[in-house]
């Protein structure tokens, strides 16, 4: 078999997952803290497939991981009281479930009938000393910047803002949460700040995405007609030389 | 292919925004309407290649990995318990709730349901009922000689009876609230039900603390912003729109890898 094939195949195989990525992103692309993500491919350098005496050897395409980028999403008014987004790249809030901590991007959070503060998914959000208790009978809760919370202004608690030295290493969970992979502690995040009654839109950008998937499609299109014009040359010089004169 | 599949998801979660967003624009004059919000969450991720894993026996480790997400999936639909706009109908038995709090009303069936749908109305018997008759709790009953009612801030509701010069009280509504408002049950109707997710009722008198007061003659608007609403459905078009357009992209390079072989 000819190395071209094998190149233009391993390119494709990359381009299909990147499909893949890029259909995620667009789906969404109007999920509260969502991420957009992006396949970082890298070149492979390999033995060629068959041996000669010039003997450059073959690149092939392989696709290396998945880079996030957690640039601010937009803020988007909502007038709940109990919506929060935070300003500031790469903070987090705090919470937990049975499984462990978790940290999202998504403060669309509710009381549930305890009055402990959660997720729509149930895990408690994490404040200073662990989960928040909020007794509505004493006001409204008004949230500041730096994540204090105050009924009819008497300190009642704080959400923990965290942020990692390192975000790679998070890993997406689902459900907007993302889960520690490694063993490094979250650290307190003070420059940013936690905006009330408003929410962070994705971050996606659905113009670029397009863009992303026109490319993916003609890049696979072009591979595909390059493996059959590889064939075809294969099956004429077969023709060709095979011929008895 | 599985971006199909992750599209469609996409698809699915922009047609119940849409559904959502057209029942708040059909609720725009509903008294006492709260409109409500879709929310979106990414669905599960596949690790193709985990990170953290080691990428040769030098212990070298892959930094980020590879994570597929499958999609989207709508995680709530909440209702915004923003306060609507108080609007003067004067209606001598409509009232507003400018605060937190909801009325009850005793359904037929024996259950207590919640709203914020103050036109109510007098039945035969001069109980102060809601427009489908059900009872508002505790029980008020207008006297058939009065001439004028009025309705206090905290809820006592007063009537000159003809021939009278001073108001006598005739009964003081009362007011619940909850732990969790975005948990109570829409079942029709402006009636919202208890349940499990809300927490128990907590009735009060209107004006005490926690509880918003009552404004006579007024009823509360529905806080559906009808500009909101109209963006949002432009984007949600848009966004249906974008994801079909991946369903054609995978479908064609699945078309063209089937050629390769002619």
């Amino acid at each position: 078999m000819e190395n071209a094939a094998y190149v233009g195949l391993s390119r494709q195989m990359t381009l299909r997952r990147e499909l893949d990525i890029v259909a995620n992103n667009i789906a969404n692309a109007d999920t509260t803290g969502f991420k957009v993500e992006q396949l970082l491919v890298g070149t492979e350098v390999g033995e060629r497939a068959r041996n000669a005496f010039i003997r450059p050897s073959a690149s092939f395409v392989l696709d290396k991981g998945v880079g996030r980028d957690f640039g601010q999403g937009a803020l988007e008014q909502t007038g709940r009281s109990l919506d929060f987004a935070i300003e500031g790249e790469g903070a987090f809030f705090k919470l937990q479930d049975g499984a462990g901590e978790a940290y999202t991007r998504d403060g669309a959070f509710t009381l549930n009938a305890e009055g402990q503060l959660t997720t729509e998914g149930g895990f408690a959000v994490l404040g200073d000393g662990g989960p928040i208790i909020l007794d509505r009978a004493l006001g409204e809760p008004a949230v500041g910047p730096d994540g204090t919370i105050s009924q009819n202004g008497e300190l009642t608690g704080r959400l923990a803002v965290v942020r990692f030295d390192t975000l790679s290493v998070l890993e997406k969970g689902g459900d907007g949460l993302y889960r520690n992979a490694s063993n490094a502690a979250p650290v307190e995040a003070t420059d940013a700040r936690v905006r009330q009654g408003m929410l962070e839109g994705s971050n996606v950008n659905p113009i670029l995405e397009i863009t992303n998937l026109i490319e993916i499609q003609r890049a696979y299109e072009s591979i595909s007609r390059m493996i059959e014009n590889t064939n075809d040359l294969s099956r004429r010089s077969v023709e060709r030389l095979g011929r008895v004169s | 292919m599985r971006a199909l599949r992750t599209a469609a998801s996409g698809m699915s979660a922009q047609q119940l925004n849409v559904e959502v967003i057209s029942n708040n624009i059909a609720n725009m004059n509903t008294v006492g309407y709260k409109r409500q919000r879709a929310e979106f969450q990414d669905l599960l991720y596949q690790n193709v290649e985990r990170m953290g894993a080691q990428s040769s026996s030098q212990g070298t480790v892959v930094p980020t990995g590879i994570q597929i997400g499958a999609g989207v999936k709508a995680g709530a639909v909440y209702r915004v318990t923003e306060q609507g706009t108080p609007t003067n109908t004067g209606g001598l038995y409509d009232v507003a709730i400018d605060g937190r709090g909801y009325f009850q009303i005793l359904l037929p069936s024996g259950e207590t349901a919640f709203t914020r749908a103050g036109n109510f109305a007098l039945n035969g018997e001069g109980q102060l009922v809601t427009d489908d008759g059900y009872a508002v709790q505790p029980n008020i009953s207008i006297p058939q000689d009065a001439v004028d009612v009025s309705i206090s801030k905290s809820g006592q509701v007063q009537v000159i009876t003809a021939g009278e010069t001073e108001p006598s009280i005739v009964g003081q509504l009362e007011i619940a609230t909850f732990f969790n408002e975005a948990g109570l049950e829409a079942v029709g109707d402006n009636l919202l039900l208890e349940t499990t997710a809300s927490g128990p009722a907590n009735v009060g008198t209107p004006g005490e603390v926690g509880f918003g007061q009552l404004l006579h003659k007024f009823t509360e608007a529905s806080n559906v912003d009808a500009v909101a609403e109209i963006s949002s459905l432009i984007i949600a078009q848009r966004a249906y729109e974008m994801n079909s357009k991946v369903i054609t992209t995978a479908d064609q390079m699945l078309s063209v890898a089937s050629q390769v072989k002619s």
